[in-house]
């Protein structure tokens, strides 16, 4: 099974890159070069599976704005949403047709979707990655008064671990919020009082409020509140250390260990059975907008990050698929999947 | 800067032809939304959002927002007319809106919504422009037994709004908590009398409940009296408001924009919370309870403004914090970042071009509305004498264009035709449809504060108590309580 999640998406994303040239002169004529006699004939749909406005949103249009400018094709944002994303990777899995008119722009959350909810209606080989877009990775903050003030992370635990259940911290139930506090609780033998929220956004508001000790989120989500000296970053659950703040830790230097990658990686997706020249053709539109350094710039303004292992990846289903890996892993080892 | 000198800043900047222009095209767009039944101003401002791509920032949020408050403004004048609410936020309107349409008043509901709009609209940019960060401060600090303590309040206005048998409401209130529980528990992220559907796992779409409610419900019921060939044939009488009018409803109007403002702040509230419990609070603190749903003018004047002071209310946590309370207000954030604008808490130093140019549109706004709105009273009320096999038809389609635009989900028009069906049977049976909507609004805020309030207790139940705020929200729906039972137990005293 896993093998051929492997093999399926690697075959799939060789088709897309083997149309992109190492040092393209004029990206407009070499975009133009891949499209197919016969598509586009009407818009191209990006389907976000959350409401507009919100971060994938954002990230959605923006990619859509500058497609356009390199393609020339049209390409409208759709949002599909419902039942916190499932209504939308389901449609996405199951229901588009895979004609190349369907573009899911998605969000690593897809993964866990599919493994633990989708009840083997569909499946991660339904959906086919063309183009990897940006990541952002779960941070913990502190609050900059309170008697938590100025710790660091390990002070932190340790305070978890002398006096358990009393340091509140903002979780989103089911969801990486909760397994990242799950796996720090396990190493350290700390235990936390989680207090849920619908979202990373609701948890910063209440950290601020006074009404939780630590929250985690992106750095979009509380660098308002860092410039404003209400928070302190605590730790960030990435590889290596964010460029915004190159203080703050990770939470693998901190604690010491490499288990600690909690991050939503933003990427583009076609239905499985999409046409092999459309799907290459969509591949480098998402590929050339990511190469101009005005959409780049504008990611960055919000705050997300590029991952290295990603951003410009010869085989980006291929190298999705470590995550992909180590995320079944860490559901396999807590029970929640066999 | 303070807040004269910040005004002044803004005014300067939106005082172009071009700015004027975008406010006075939202303002147009808003009203034409919030007219149209099913198409409220969510979905014309996630279909309008591309557009402002190409706009400055500021000329594109002068033009979101003055959708968003337009909608306010435009969102009575179905609910008067043709009992069906233009927007989700005018539900209530209908109530005694439409009685007045009945009695041939018409133009004088209609009147007094666009000047109600008008003054909790001003109201609530003129608090704006004094007081958005002391404001914003202290919505801040407001968590989750604060906001359990506000949702308690607003299930006991609940109360007061029963028409009727008292069983039946309460019956209907049991009933919206029920169906607001469908979906993914918010504690433990299991789900919830789903039935392994993924449609359901989100939950019930309330637009979706909403219009069907209403929208579908009022046309399957009026299909039923097709022999009369229009809604009203006599003349409608007194397009204006007369002054017997007006002495009745500005203190609605205050208490309403008082009511409307607060609950735009809290997350999760806004103008579908404000106007409901606005009109049980009318209903409330009545001389005459009895005349409510016969065609009070207080039940217009009062949910009317709440809407639209909720709606100046919930862009300060936006654009002082960064924080949306709701589907709309989050839109309005995305459009920020579009831009590369991320609000927060400095934003009002670092942008006060953006943030007071926004703040002066909206003044601006609230005038091009009711100077667009008054006028058109007399238009509107035409509507009328479109025949039934002309407009129903009209209202279907839109209701289905505008369910289905909130989420793009074939599932959520099953929904809003089960629930149009549902609303048509319990009005025959004479039950209030109001009370299950607004037990659907708060049931999920009132759950999933409490559920906070108690994790994050170290001594259980007592936060409730500990929290001054909490506690004395707590002790006021205490009161009412036994307030309503006195009143209760007097009158069947008497009567027996």
């Amino acid at each position: 099974m896993k093998r051929t999640v492997l093999a399926c998406l690697a075959a799939g994303a060789a088709l897309a890159i083997v149309a992109l040239p190492a040092a393209a002169q004029d990206p407009k004529a070499e975009l133009a070069k891949l499209k197919p006699r016969d598509f586009p004939t009407q818009p191209i749909e990006y389907v976000v599976v959350y409401p507009a406005g919100g971060g994938m949103d954002v990230t959605a249009r923006l990619l859509a704005k500058h497609v356009e400018k390199w393609s020339g094709d049209k390409v409208i944002v759709n949002n599909r949403t419902g039942g916190a994303g499932m209504v939308g990777h389901s449609y996405l899995a199951t229901q588009a047709k895979p004609d190349g008119y369907t573009v899911g722009i998605l969000a690593s959350l897809v993964w866990g979707d599919a493994m633990l909810r989708a009840q083997a209606r569909w499946s991660l080989n339904d959906l086919e990655p063309i183009g990897y877009l940006n990541s952002d990775a779960l941070t913990w903050v502190g609050r900059a008064d309170g008697p938590y003030k100025g710790m660091t992370l390990q002070q932190i635990v340790q305070a978890g671990k002398d006096k358990p259940g009393t340091i509140r911290i903002a979780t989103v139930p089911g969801s990486m919020w909760d397994y990242l506090i799950e796996q720090v609780e396990a190493a350290s033998g700390a235990k936390f009082l989680r207090v849920p929220f619908q979202g990373g956004g609701a948890g910063i508001t209440a950290l601020v409020g006074g009404n939780v000790d630590v929250a985690q989120g992106f750095y979009s989500e509380f660098r308002g509140h860092l410039a404003s000296g209400s928070v302190a970053p605590l730790a960030v659950a990435s590889s290596g250390r964010m460029d915004f703040l190159k203080d703050m830790p990770t939470f693998n230097e901190a604690l010491g260990g490499n288990e600690y990658l909690w991050q939503v990686i933003r990427f583009a997706v076609v239905p499985r059975g999409t046409p092999a020249d459309r799907k290459a053709y969509l591949g480098a539109q998402v590929q050339t907008a990511m190469k101009d350094p005005e959409l780049t710039e504008e990611y960055k303004k919000q705050g997300v990050y590029f991952d290295p292992k990603l951003a410009g990846s010869a085989n980006v289903a291929n190298d999705l698929q470590t995550y992909v890996e180590a995320e079944r892993q860490f559901y396999v080892k807590t029970g929640r999947l066999k | 800067m303070d807040a004269l000198g910040g005004l002044l800043t803004g005014f300067s900047v939106i005082l172009t032809p071009e700015n004027l222009y975008l406010c006075l095209l939202g303002s147009v767009i808003g009203t034409l939304v919030g007219v149209l039944p099913g198409v409220g101003p969510l979905a014309a401002l996630a279909l309008l959002l591309p557009v402002t791509f190409t706009l400055t920032p500021v000329g594109g949020m002068v033009m979101l927002a003055s959708i968003f408050y337009g909608a306010m403004y435009g969102g009575s004048t179905t609910s008067i007319l043709l009992n069906i609410p233009g927007e989700a936020a005018s539900v209530v309107t209908c109530i005694d809106g439409h009685q007045m349409a009945r009695q041939g008043r018409a133009g004088a509901a209609l009147g007094i919504a666009a000047l109600g709009s008008f003054i909790a609209g001003t109201l609530g940019v003129i608090v704006m422009t004094f007081f958005a960060p002391l404001i914003a401060a202290a919505a801040i600090r407001f968590g989750p037994p604060e906001n359990f303590g506000l949702m308690v309040l607003g299930l006991v206005c609940t109360l007061f709004m029963i028409t009727g048998s008292t069983l039946k409401g309460v019956l209907m209130i049991a009933l919206g908590f029920l169906s607001a529980a469908v979906g993914i528990d918010v504690v433990n992220g299991q789900e919830r009398f789903t039935f392994g559907s993924i449609n359901l796992s989100g939950g019930i779409e309330l637009l979706a409940v909403v219009i069907g409610l209403f929208g579908v419900a009022e046309v399957l019921a009026n299909v039923e009296k097709m022999l009369q060939s229009t809604l009203l044939t006599e003349r409608i009488r007194n397009l204006w408001p007369t002054l017997a009018d007006w002495r009745a409803a500005w203190r609605p109007m205050l208490r309403g924009s008082g009511l409307g403002f607060v609950l735009g702040l809290v997350p999760g509230g806004g103008p579908v919370t404000a106007s409901f419990m606005s009109y049980a609070l009318e209903k409330r603190i009545a001389d005459r309870p009895d005349r409510f749903g016969k065609g009070a003018i207080e039940g217009v004047a009062g949910p009317e403004s709440a809407n639209n002071a909720a709606v100046a209310g919930s862009i300060i946590p936006v654009l002082s914090l960064g924080i949306p309370g709701n589907p709309v207000t989050a839109l309005l954030l995305g459009a920020l970042i579009i831009h590369g604008v991320q609000p927060g808490p400095l934003f009002m130093t670092q942008r006060p071009d953006l943030f007071w140019g926004i703040v002066a549109s909206m003044y601006i706004g609230n005038v091009f509305l009711l100077l667009l709105n008054l006028p058109l009273v007399g238009l509107w009320a035409q509507l009328l004498r479109i025949p039934y096999r002309v407009l129903f038809p009209v209202v279907l389609l839109l209701s289905v264009v505008g369910t289905y635009s909130a989420n793009k989900n074939v599932f959520d028009l099953w929904v809003m035709l089960g629930f149009g069906v549902a609303g048509y049977v319990l009005r025959k049976l004479e039950y209030d449809l109001a009370p299950f909507v607004i037990a659907f609004v708060l049931a999920p805020l009132l759950e999933q504060s409490l559920r906070q309030s108690l994790v994050m207790s170290p001594d259980g139940a007592m936060i409730l108590l500990q929290r001054p705020v909490t506690a004395l929200l707590l002790a006021c729906s205490a009161i009412l309580v036994v307030l309503m039972f006195t009143r209760q137990s007097r009158t069947e005293g008497g009567s027996r």
